[in-house]
This record gives C-alpha cells, sequence and structure tokens, in this order.
C-alpha cells in the first residue's frame, strides 16, 4: 500500500510537470499563454453555430439552433482534436524516456487532459455568454450533463489510447485520421437527435457511444425538449473494451520503442 | 545492487532483426566501479540504455535496487526547444526536487552563463553534456552511467567531473564505458567486455585491457 502511495505520487508529480512542459512549448508564455488552450474549442462551435443561425433560422424542432449545434460541437472539436494529437505523440516525447518515471500513458493522458480541460473552459464560456443573451437554457439535469460529457470523454480517450501505439507502427494511421474524423460525423449525434430518425436508423447509430453520450447530455441541457434515446451499457463496454485494448498495445510498444 | 538476467536485445533491421545482445548476466554490486570496455557497436551503449531503463530487453530482466542515473553522454533526455533553465526547472519536476536549489548548482557547474536562457537546441554537444551531467549531479543519483562523458569535455571540466564524481561521490555506483585504457585503469575497480552480444566480468582491469586490445 506504502509503495502504492508512493508511485501514485511520482506519477501525479510526472503529469503535473508535463503538463506545465506541453502548455509551455505549445502555447508559451506570450499574451495571453495557457488560454490559448480553449481559443480553439471556443472558435469553432461559435462560428459553426453562427453560420446555422443564419441559414436554418432561429430555432427547430423547438430547440434553439445556437445552443443545439454549441452543444453538439464542443464535444466534436474535443474528440477530433484529442485523436489527432494521440497520433506520433510518443515519438514527439521519446528524449523524455530517459527518465525512468516518465510513462507512455502519461504523454496520452496530458495531451487529453488539455484538450479536454480547454473544452470545458470554452463549453463553460460559450454557454455562460449565451445564457446572458438567453440563447441557452440553463441546463435542466445538471448530472445527466456531466454524466454525458464524462462518457463522451472516456470513449475519446479509450480511441486515443488505441491510436496512439497504433500510429507508431504505421504511419498511414496519422494520415487517415482526419478524414475519418470527419465521415464519422453523422455518428457522432453532433447535429441530429436519435428521435428524429427512423426506427431503424436509432438502433443503428445507438451503437455509437458518442450518440448515447451526446444524447445523455442534450437531456441534461434542454431536458424535456428533446426525447432523448441512449443507453448507458453501450459506451461504458465499448470504452472500457477499447481502454483495455489500449492499454495492452502501449505496453507492447514501450518494449520496442527505440529511443535515441 | 542491479542485476541483469540473461538479457536480449536485438533491433528491426531490413526484414530480419539484429541482434545486439544475446543473453547478458551481470551482477552491480553498490558502490563498484565499473569499466565497460567493447567495440563500437558491441553494445555498451545499448546496455547502458537497458540498465537506465530508456529501452526495455526483448526479453531477460533487469533489477535495480537503487536509484539509478539517466545515460549520460551526448545530449538525449532533453527538450530541444525547451531553454537549459526550463529543462533544468521540468527535470526538479519530476525528480522532486527543489528548482532553486538545482539552478545554483547547474550555474555554477556548468559555467554556460547567459546561454541556459537559450533552447537547448542551440547547445554544442559538450555544453549538453555539461547540462546532463550538472542536472544528474544535482539529483544524487546511487549510480551513474556514463557514456564516454568524461573525453567529451575541455581540461577545466574535466577535472570539475573529476572532484564532484570521485572525489564527492566515489562511494556511488559507477558505470563508465569508454575506448580509453587510462581511464578505465585509473577510475575502475572492475571491468566488462561486451564482445559478439555477450557481457563477461573482470576482476582485474588490467587482464581485461589486455583481453580488450586483442580482440
Amino acid at each position: 500500500m506504502a509503495s502504492f502511495a508512493r508511485g501514485w505520487n511520482i506519477q501525479i508529480r510526472v503529469i503535473k510537470a508535463l503538463l506545465i512542459r506541453e502548455l509551455s512549448t505549445r502555447f508559451g508564455r506570450e499574451n495571453i499563454g495557457f488560454l490559448w488552450m480553449m481559443v480553439e474549442p471556443l472558435l469553432f462551435p461559435s462560428l459553426v453555430a453562427l453560420v446555422w443561425r443564419f441559414m436554418r433560422g432561429p430555432e427547430e424542432h423547438g430547440i434553439s439552433i445556437v445552443a443545439y449545434i454549441v452543444s453538439g460541437y464542443v464535444p466534436l472539436t474535443l474528440f477530433r482534436h484529442a485523436v489527432g494529437r494521440a497520433a506520433g505523440v510518443f515519438t514527439a516525447n521519446a528524449s523524455l524516456m530517459y527518465h525512468r518515471q516518465v510513462r507512455l500513458l502519461d504523454f496520452i493522458l496530458v495531451r487529453f487532459l488539455i484538450e479536454m480541460i480547454g473544452g470545458m473552459m470554452a463549453y463553460l464560456f460559450i454557454a455562460l455568454l449565451l445564457m446572458y443573451f438567453d440563447l441557452f437554457p440553463v441546463p435542466a439535469d445538471m448530472g445527466c450533463l456531466l454524466g454525458g460529457w464524462f462518457l463522451y470523454c472516456w470513449f475519446s480517450l479509450s480511441l486515443c489510447l488505441i491510436l496512439a501505439p497504433l500510429s507508431e507502427v504505421s504511419e498511414a494511421v496519422e494520415k487517415l485520421i482526419p478524414v475519418t474524423t470527419y465521415i464519422m460525423i453523422p455518428f457522432s449525434g453532433t447535429f441530429n437527435q436519435v428521435s428524429w430518425l427512423t426506427p431503424n436508423l436509432r438502433e443503428i447509430v445507438l451503437w455509437s457511444p458518442f450518440v448515447d453520450a451526446m444524447e445523455l447530455m442534450r437531456y441534461g441541457i434542454f431536458g424535456n425538449g428533446v426525447d432523448p434515446y441512449y443507453s448507458i451499457a453501450v459506451p461504458v463496454g465499448m470504452s472500457l473494451v477499447c481502454t483495455l485494448v489500449g492499454l495492452i498495445m502501449c505496453r507492447q510498444i514501450r518494449r520496442r520503442l527505440v529511443v535515441e | 545492487m542491479i542485476i541483469c538476467d540473461n538479457v536480449h536485445k536485438s533491433y528491426p533491421m531490413g526484414r530480419g532483426r539484429k541482434q545486439v545482445l544475446r543473453g547478458v548476466n551481470l551482477q552491480i554490486a553498490n558502490g563498484e566501479h565499473i569499466g565497460l570496455l567493447g567495440r563500437n557497436g558491441a553494445g555498451k551503449t545499448t546496455l547502458i540504455k537497458l540498465i537506465a531503463g530508456v529501452e526495455m530487453p526483448t526479453s531477460g530482466k533487469i533489477a535495480r535496487s537503487m536509484a539509478v542515473s539517466w545515460p549520460l553522454g551526448f545530449g538525449g533526455g532533453f527538450q530541444g526547444s525547451l531553454t537549459g533553465y526550463d529543462n533544468a526547472r521540468f527535470i526538479a519536476r519530476i525528480y522532486g526536487r527543489e528548482y532553486g536549489d538545482l539552478r545554483a548548482f547547474i550555474e555554477d557547474f556548468t559555467e554556460l552563463g547567459r546561454q541556459l536562457k537559450m533552447p537547448v537546441k542551440t547547445y554544442s554537444s559538450g555544453m549538453k553534456a555539461r547540462l546532463a551531467f550538472a542536472l544528474s549531479l544535482a539529483i544524487e543519483f546511487d549510480c551513474y552511467l556514463i557514456d564516454e562523458i568524461i573525453l567529451v569535455g575541455d581540461q577545466n571540466f574535466q577535472k570539475k567531473c573529476h572532484v564532484e564524481l570521485f572525489e564527492k561521490r566515489g562511494d556511488r555506483t559507477l558505470i563508465l564505458a569508454s575506448h580509453s585504457p587510462d581511464v578505465i585503469k585509473s577510475y575502475c575497480s572492475k571491468a566488462v567486455i561486451i564482445d559478439q552480444g555477450m557481457a563477461k566480468l573482470y576482476e582485474d582491469v588490467p587482464d581485461a585491457l589486455q583481453i580488450y586490445e586483442n580482440l
């Protein structure tokens, strides 16, 4: 137990140091510094929401378009960026393997945490701003919103755990990630509710953990304004499996990693 | 104590694999000074990397019961885009040391002055070696892994290394890879020769040097 506590303390220390390092190398200390990490997740959803607002009008299916797009696009941005960042993460950080307490998993975790914290900060900022202008509802059920967000994050992270080692084995992975994340938008629940689909389609898209998590988040925000369809078992089950596979792959790749 | 138990290491090469180490068995007790001998490409650096835990053996086991430094040689272990100070700060954080103490020591030991405010990628290999060496001394490891480093620095730096490593920290374990018989003879109590992927420990340094020269 004592050795577990010691190991835990060391890992926390390493993750903190890596976080600071990643933030200062990526965003620098000039002007707004680490606040840059919320700029991209802030601009993407806001601008896309604005475009949709002008194309489609203020409301659809009785829900504010701006609020709907923002609630979908913030998680989507998180997922796309997290997965993009996971590719090649080991090669980029290989020189840090000189220090034995630094582990491969720390690299993935740190990059993911930055995307997640940036995304949450951006979400909070946009939501508060929109609430002020009465364009965003006060969340009907905070538990469902956070639960959905957690499931969405977990599945994203579990995919990172697989893609990071995979990108070391094959160069193609890194090149295919952007197009894959784009193609899978219909299965992310970003732009439509499951209840708007035909029963056949519903069954299919509910197999996507992202759709389940998104439905849960949207129910947490809009309450009875939406008619949620979701399963908890699908995202939990799939994330568990992907996490396990990812951890095994990371372990395998560590044995083969060549450090200059 | 450091124990290498039947350690193999191979790297992918073309379609096959290059066998670098083929079953290394070694026991290094606390406080021993080991000279690591071997021709270029024999696997000295590979063995040091494995002992440091930078890379993992293909098969076999390495057990360490003391704090082992990272391999001290030409660079490595630094983030090139960060300054010397930033790297020191990072290393202080992950080893749980006080940055202020580390900073004072590296400023004094490396004599790099304002260069410490520059990204490490602008350093020469000698400068990198100084910084790495200073940091590892400030952290106070039980065992130092040194890859040819003594031969890199200038006279003044060599003198400092001598004082800090062999006089002040003479009780520590030391594994020193070198081609120089003089260095091995003056600093090491035992020698290991790596040849054909195997490692052999010699209790007598002159004997080992004799055999090494005839390889």
